[in-house]
């Protein structure tokens, strides 16, 4: 498809076109203490969207995969399944995320169809943005640097004197109708290349190995429990590194009853391997059995799942360097290059 | 689903705010509550007493003094399902905080500390004197986490009570760290099912739910001192406020 450009001062109203014909979410600041950090949300107002942003508290999985969901909401007898599909343009998503998505896409898919992500996630329109920002604790310049983002309808990249569109699908194509589009010239779409390019360079940290190697050697330090219970003896449990990951995916399904206790929903919620239930099973009879009770172990797993376990169905780790995992962990133990760098070559 | 249970209310050493925190549903939703439950003794709300067999019985305030133990083991013989409720009950919550120290009674009660009616022994939940079937943590309570521990006990399913840190909850709404903005925190330890409604307000968690089943103490102390610059005296004592009898060093 053909590359577009639009003038910077018509962007405005680009995106004030968009907003009022349709639900568009974009990243947005939040402040505390003068301190700001973005996240994905409904765009009221062009003016809010921040496509400066370096990275965003959680990723835009959310919008396909909320962190709590209703899957069948109940009434007595009656039942009514959730499957909510709503058309949004997902808008400005850096590519790491939409790699994310595109392991999201197939897990939510493979044997199972599990509508309640895939009816959200066909209805959406995702627009990826260049990187204007790197994040402090970002290494994806590094990390599956052999695999390309699928799933996005079109590209935007920000060059000087405006924007450079390139529509990926028709939904991609269709946007173009709400602005000032020309067609770009071979420079602005070599600029909107060199925008892409230039920033990979920027990456502050770096995974060294490639995907297979490090596969291989995350792999084989399985058995070395001293190693993991010594790389875990800050972690809290505290599953901030999976609730924060964007390939994460793993669920609770709980049941809950309104006040009148006739009506109801049954709701699936986030999950995270790291905490300390996770892994507890019922052995019948009110007897319980947690098969990773130790925290090294539960670290461990989370190493084994992104580096290594799913490799094979996914083409790569199931990690995309976006970084959010080191920054939320206060202990700062989870940094995916700080504990693969350092764990020996098989 | 259990025919309208016989529900009862019961304090020890605690404020009653909790009991309070029942009463704060809002007109339609306790009147709703009532339809399912049948209250039979509830101090704060009502002036009527049960000595009849209860199916619920909901245990406010910490232990505190050997001359309650009868009383205690009497609600559990005549009680089908205990529930330790609040933070006092649960762990003696702040109750607790006197327990390492040996001066407090002349602090507190000055020249009435030797009167006999102040004397009370170490502050400890109410599961150090009977058999405690579910806890709802908190100071207060969350009164809509009762509203579902008592809403499945009804329909018969395990009460859903995490034992993950509130750092979970803060991350599924987007909470800025508190860590991130140079303040300290005790999230990574605290239990989670308030929703964490303190951090998003810019304020740190101070763990009122009390500590997960295996808080990483020795990594908060660490944490505090490290990202948050307290000294490290302070950061060895921080945590105290709502957990003095699940820390290491409980007396």
């Amino acid at each position: 498809m053909s590359s577009h450009f639009i003038k910077e001062s018509d962007f405005a109203a680009f995106l004030a076109g968009l907003i009022k014909e349709k639900k568009v979410v974009g990243p947005v600041a939040k402040t505390s203490r003068q301190q700001e950090k973005f996240v994905f949300a409904q765009l009221e107002r062009g003016e809010d969207l921040r496509l400066d942003y370096d990275v965003t508290i959680l990723p835009p999985k959310k919008e396909f995969f909320p962190t709590q969901q209703d899957l069948v909401r109940f009434d007595g007898p009656r039942r009514e399944g959730c499957v909510t599909p709503e058309e949004k343009v997902l808008f400005g998503v850096h590519f790491y995320d939409v790699k994310a998505l595109d392991m999201t896409d197939l897990l939510f898919q493979e044997r199972n169809d599990d509508r309640n992500y895939t009816a959200r996630r066909e209805a959406a329109t995702v627009v990826i943005s260049n990187i204007q920002k790197v994040s402090p604790r970002a290494f994806w310049s590094s990390i599956g640097a052999e695999i390309q983002p699928q799933g996005h309808d079109a590209w935007l990249s920000r060059i000087a004197g405006g924007y450079v569109l390139e529509p990926r699908t028709p939904k991609g194509a269709a946007l173009l109708r709400f602005g000032k589009f020309a067609t770009a010239t071979p420079a602005q779409i070599a600029a909107a290349r060199q925008a892409n390019d230039a920033v990979a360079a920027q990456c502050p940290e770096r995974l060294q190995g490639t995907s297979e190697s490090n596969a291989r050697k995350v792999r084989a330090a399985f058995g070395q429990e001293e190693l993991w219970t010594k790389l875990a003896e800050d972690c809290f449990s505290c599953g901030s590194c999976n609730t924060v990951c964007p390939t994460c995916y793993c669920f609770d399904v709980q049941d809950w009853w309104n006040v009148d206790q006739k009506s109801g929903a049954r709701t699936r919620y986030w999950d995270s391997c790291l905490t300390e239930d996770f892994a507890k099973i019922s052995l019948g009879a009110g007897a319980t059995e947690n098969f990773r009770e130790s925290r090294g172990e539960r670290f461990r797993h989370r190493f084994m799942r992104k580096a290594a376990y799913l490799n094979e169905k996914l083409g790569g780790p199931a990690c995309v360097g976006c970084g959010r995992c080191s920054a939320a962990c206060t202990a700062d133990i989870a940094d995916p290059t700080a504990v693969i760098n350092n764990i020996p070559e098989a | 689903m259990m025919a309208k249970p016989k529900v009862a209310f019961f304090d020890f050493t605690c404020c009653e705010g909790c009991q309070i925190e029942f009463t704060n549903y809002g007109d339609a939703a306790f009147l709703e509550l009532l339809k399912h439950v049948d209250v039979v003794e509830f101090r704060e709300a009502m002036s009527e007493k049960t000595k009849d067999p209860i199916d619920i019985a909901f245990i406010e305030g910490s232990f505190s003094r050997e001359a309650d133990r009868p009383r205690l083991e009497d609600i559990r013989k005549r009680a089908k399902i205990v529930i330790a409720y609040g933070q006092c009950a649960t762990t003696g919550g702040v109750n607790a905080l006197k327990n390492h120290t040996k001066d407090y009674k002349q602090f507190v009660y000055q020249k009435d500390a030797a009167m006999p009616h102040l004397d009370s022994q170490k502050a400890v939940g109410v599961d150090q004197a009977i058999k405690v079937d579910y806890y709802a943590w908190g100071c207060p309570v969350n009164k809509y986490e009762v509203l579902q521990i008592v809403s499945h006990l009804l329909h018969g399913k395990e009460p859903v009570i995490p034992n993950y840190p509130v750092c979970v909850e803060c991350k599924r709404r987007e909470t800025i760290c508190r860590y991130d903005v140079g303040d300290y925190c005790l999230g990574q330890t605290a239990r989670a099912g308030c929703g964490a409604p303190c951090p998003a307000d810019g304020i740190p968690c101070e763990a009122c739910r009390g500590f997960v089943d295996q808080p990483n103490q020795d990594a908060l102390v660490k944490v505090l001192s490290k990202r948050a610059g307290m000294p490290w005296g302070w950061a060895e004592g921080k945590s105290r406020m709502f957990t003095a009898n699940q820390r290491g060093d409980a007396a």
